[in-house]
């Protein structure tokens, strides 16, 4: 029998990871979180230390304090080496607007240390994939804002990167764009390149990370699987009927067998599974049938990551 | 209905994404990309003619001397005589082609730095494995190669055709064989220097005209001053230290002659020329020291 293998080192682990700006001011404070390869939403408010996170990781800055590990190398010892397995979208226009697609992606293919046939090569596949084969020729300048995000998608996955930075990919695009440019950037863990999409937009992160991590100010709020953060919200929804105090007179029965419940409005009850778990979906349902209630509905309540965000941000 | 053979009825293949399994560079790799890629622009490579033209159109006029030269000692090769005194520009002479020169290095210094900065391209090109010293390396040695190529090959027009038209083409290759390492080494000295302080101004500045007005006033003025300040000495001054665009062409008449010229406002001033040497190093190295300092880091 072989021994199991060791497991795979994060992609992104940080240990007290701190950057104090000159001025003072604290853009991260202590981070400390592992993020695995995959899909990852890296969600915070304007100046939460998203962009300073990634300028770290790219090795652009050094931290004040604290560790910073990308894909298993630590980025002070070897900035370089670090960088040459990232791609890197940024948010701001970027691009030499006076060369085409074609150029501009076989350019940072160069620049990533491929050679020159190798990177035109890779830059007609990747215009291929991202949707611009039929416009790679064209200037940059002469791009829609769609073009100009696909276009710099392609030149982040030109060199093929362990990692991507995606610095939110879907800013100024309109529902059609915004559409597909997600479907990319949910393709590419299937394509064995690891992502990391930087945005304040949850529904983006909702809709195509496996994991998130929410940080505010500097601060970790929250990193976990998005299914088990969204599952386990300890919180089950009644919906009964059959008599005008039927919620009142749920909770205050489930009260006395002591599970909280407190009423969210006429007719639905939120009651505390957490210590319960699974048996409170019995508990419940025996208790209405007992108080000869109707039982409408019974769930447990998804959150959205923005509830999860308001939650444990503010709380 | 036809039905056409599977080999010519043709397919639709999802190719998906394909790994890159090749040969991956570092450092070196990537500097060498921009420094090609920057060559490339400033000679309007893969680019509308319009970039072309004017690139192209310095490296004719610097090569004027070379063929005026070469063809008029062709027309007059079975006149003895005139041929005896005829020299319409000298090896030493034709380094100092400085205002083509100039003129090359204001408007290209600014075209391959400026736009990086103000099209907000330098944080993308941070993220690849380049620093900021491999940035101004690949950069100022761009415009450096191409000031060296521009400034080198017509001396080479120069030597082959004096040594066709010469009586013994190798008498002449004999007689002329210092100029084979003195010409390289003071127009890579003057490149060097030329591409480092062009490149140097620029990086102040995103916009490319601005650059490239500063890059010919700073030549213009430092010129002017030094002029005033060698009219009022009467001869040479060490304030001619000031002409910085004309130190290169001091280090030339060094490596020439082994002195400063009569042309040099350091002429007559004690220890001139290892003033010159010196200035020359200063202007370089801060130079060097304000690009570094440019491209330390940069915003995201």
């Amino acid at each position: 029998m072989h021994p199991a293998p060791p497991p795979a080192p994060p992609m992104l682990r940080a240990s007290g990871l701190t950057m104090t700006y000159p001025g003072g001011s604290n853009a991260l404070a202590g981070l400390t979180v592992d993020v695995p390869a995959g899909s990852v939403g890296l969600v915070g408010a304007n100046g939460a230390g998203k962009t300073t996170l990634f300028r770290l990781m790219l090795g652009l800055m050094h931290p004040t304090a604290g560790v910073l590990e990308v894909a298993g190398r630590r980025v002070v010892e070897d900035p370089v080496a670090v960088r040459s397995r990232l791609g890197y979208m940024p948010e701001h226009d970027c691009l030499p607007l006076d060369q085409s697609a074609s150029d501009v992606v076989s350019t940072f293919g160069e620049l990533a240390g491929l050679p020159s046939r190798a990177a035109r090569q890779r830059a007609s596949d990747v215009l291929d994939l991202v949707g611009l084969d039929e416009a790679r020729f064209r200037p940059v300048g002469g791009f829609s804002t769609g073009m100009r995000q696909r276009t710099k998608l392609a030149q982040a996955l030109v060199a093929d990167p362990q990692l991507v930075l995606l610095d939110e990919p879907t800013a100024g695009l309109d529902p059609v764009g915004r559409e597909e440019m997600l479907e990319l950037v949910g393709r590419l863990a299937g394509f064995g390149i690891s992502a990391i999409l930087a945005t304040h937009l949850l529904d983006d992160v909702q809709r195509v990370c496996e994991h998130v991590v929410m940080i505010d100010r500097g601060h970790l709020v929250l990193a976990g699987p998005i299914d088990q953060l969204m599952q386990t919200t300890g919180v089950m929804r009644v919906e009964v009927g059959g008599r005008d105090d039927a919620v009142a007179a749920l909770a205050q029965a489930l009260a006395l067998q002591g599970v909280p419940a407190a009423a969210a409005d006429a007719h639905n009850l939120d009651v505390d599974t957490r210590e319960l778990g699974e048996e409170a979906f019995d508990l419940v349902r025996d208790t209405v049938a007992d108080l000869g209630l109707r039982l409408y509905a019974l769930s447990t309540r998804h959150r959205s990551l923005d509830d999860l965000f308001l939650q444990e941000a503010y709380r | 209905m036809t039905t056409l053979p599977p080999a010519l009825a043709g397919a639709v293949y999802d190719r998906g994404y394909r790994p890159y399994q090749g040969p991956r560079g570092g450092r070196r790799e990537a500097t060498l990309a921009l420094w090609r890629l920057s060559v490339r622009r400033a000679l309007g490579l893969r680019r509308s003619w319009r970039q072309k033209v004017f690139p192209w159109t310095l490296l004719g006029l610097a090569t004027i001397p070379a063929v005026v030269n070469v063809g008029v000692a062709w027309a007059i090769r079975n006149n003895p005589v005139e041929m005896a005194d005829f020299s319409f520009i000298t090896y030493r002479e034709y380094v100092g082609v400085s205002t083509v020169l100039l003129l090359f290095v204001a408007l290209t210094a600014p075209d391959v730095v400026c736009p990086d900065r103000a099209q907000r391209v330098l944080p993308l090109l941070f993220s690849r494995p380049l620093t900021g010293v491999d940035y101004v390396v690949a950069k100022v040695a761009a415009i450096s190669a191409i000031v060296f190529g521009f400034s080198f090959l017509p001396q080479v027009v120069l030597f082959v055709g004096q040594m066709l038209v010469s009586d013994g083409a190798l008498d002449y290759f004999t007689d002329n064989a210092e100029v084979l390492w003195q010409v390289p080494v003071s127009v890579a000295l003057l490149a060097v220097y030329y591409g480092a302080v062009g490149v140097a101004l620029a990086s102040l500045t995103d916009r490319r005209i601005v650059g490239g007005v500063a890059i010919f006033g700073f030549a213009l003025i430092t010129s002017a001053v030094a002029g005033i300040f060698q009219s009022a000495a009467d001869g040479g001054t060490p304030l001619s230290l000031l002409n910085i665009m004309f130190l290169p062409l001091d280090v030339r008449d060094l490596v020439f002659l082994g002195h400063l010229s009569d042309e040099s406002g350091l002429t007559g001033v004690e220890g001139g020329g290892a003033m010159a040497v010196g200035g020359y190093l200063v202007v370089l190295a801060a130079a060097l020291g304000v690009l570094v300092y440019r491209y330390r880091e940069v915003d995201l």
